[in-house]
């Protein structure tokens, strides 16, 4: 934990003023690693249509903004997800749907699904539910356009700051060398 | 064929059945003995159940058993059908069944991986699922899964309020 640093991060001057563009053209790369995305193809078409808050699918990390993590994540894809989050260009978010990636939800003892996705990339935004409904996935898109405006959405600069932390936290579960059960729990 | 009939066709045609019993209409069991497991298992084949769906195995602490199943469908009766037999649970080994169908050396890889039985002539022992594991299989019923995930994942702790 002394790794992680208690500096308060905040956009501040120009970037302000960039935010205010940024909130308002977001595009949304989803990694459907479980039943999440289901909820999305609703959102994104005519009856909740993620258009009009100016949203819009994107087909490739370096092109998106915003990386959604929709439901519970395996350790393998896990791996995925942090090769896709480094690729992707700042300014750069996170929004994780449902109970499993804040911790674990029905998945809390198994073997291979991770307990808390804000250990290995840093969640901007957190929608809990099981799975939460197209309206909360909105509100939860408006939530974040305003701390974008607020310039309280800074999980990039967090995971820029805090790297060997987080990159820690990685290492652990992907690189162990040992047997797990002889280890004490956390 | 009925499967009155066909109990009593594979009966009458094959010797060393340990236990052979219906389920339902559509399905019946036969236990056999470790050693003969590709005898009746090529007999089968050649009676017409030529689908292979699934290999599997269940893990029966108490008896110090593991108990590794096959299960073939045949469309011509449609009947399917359960394999089974016993093997030890210490030094868990059994013939590879690879030659009599190619799928099932996916079907072995997936079982080691999983119960950590050995598949004697199959050599494929990659790693099919599991991500970098060092302890013993995970569906082994002495493998505690909460402990596992809570030492690598770390605990839910209720925020202070």
């Amino acid at each position: 934990m002394e790794l992680y640093s208690t500096k308060k991060l905040k956009d501040e001057g120009f970037e302000q003023i960039l935010n205010f563009f940024r909130k308002k053209s977001l595009w949304m790369l989803h990694y459907c690693t479980g039943c999440g995305a289901v909820e999305l193809p609703p959102t994104m078409t005519s009856r909740w249509d993620m258009e009009r808050f100016g949203m819009g699918p994107m087909a490739t990390p370096r092109q998106a903004d915003l990386l959604l993590i929709t439901g519970y994540l395996s350790l393998k894809s896990l791996k995925r997800v942090i090769y896709t989050y480094e690729q992707m260009q700042n300014p750069k978010w996170v929004i994780a749907l449902g109970s499993c990636p804040i911790n674990g939800g029905i998945y809390y003892d198994s073997y291979s699904v991770i307990n808390r996705l804000a250990l290995y990339i840093p969640v901007d935004l957190s929608i809990e539910g099981c799975m939460p409904r197209p309206e909360a996935i909105i509100e939860g898109f408006i939530k974040l356009m305003k701390q974008i405006e607020n310039g309280e959405a800074v999980g990039y600069k967090k995971y820029q700051e805090n790297y060997k932390w987080y990159k820690q936290n990685q290492d652990s579960v992907l690189k162990r060398e040992f047997p797990v059960l002889s280890g004490e729990e956390k | 064929m009925n499967q009155k009939e066909l109990i009593e066709y594979i009966k009458n045609n094959f010797k060393g059945i340990e236990n052979i019993k219906s389920i339902d209409e559509k399905q019946f069991s036969i236990t056999v003995q470790k050693e003969r497991i590709i005898n009746i298992l090529s007999f089968l084949k050649l009676s017409n159940f030529k689908e292979l769906a699934l290999i599997t195995a269940v893990d029966w602490i108490k008896e110090e058993k593991i108990e590794v199943v096959y299960i073939l469908f045949s469309y011509e009766y449609e009947q399917q059908l359960i394999v089974k037999t016993y093997i030890d649970r210490q030094e868990p080994s059994i013939e590879s069944i690879k030659n009599l169908w190619e799928i099932a050396t996916m079907y072995e890889r997936d079982v080691h991986e999983f119960f950590g039985i050995d598949f004697i002539g199959n050599d494929d022992k990659r790693p099919l699922i599991l991500h970098n594991w060092k302890d013993i299989p995970p569906l082994r019923k002495d493998f505690d899964s909460l402990k596992y995930s809570n030492t690598i994942f770390g605990k839910f702790k209720k925020d202070k309020e």
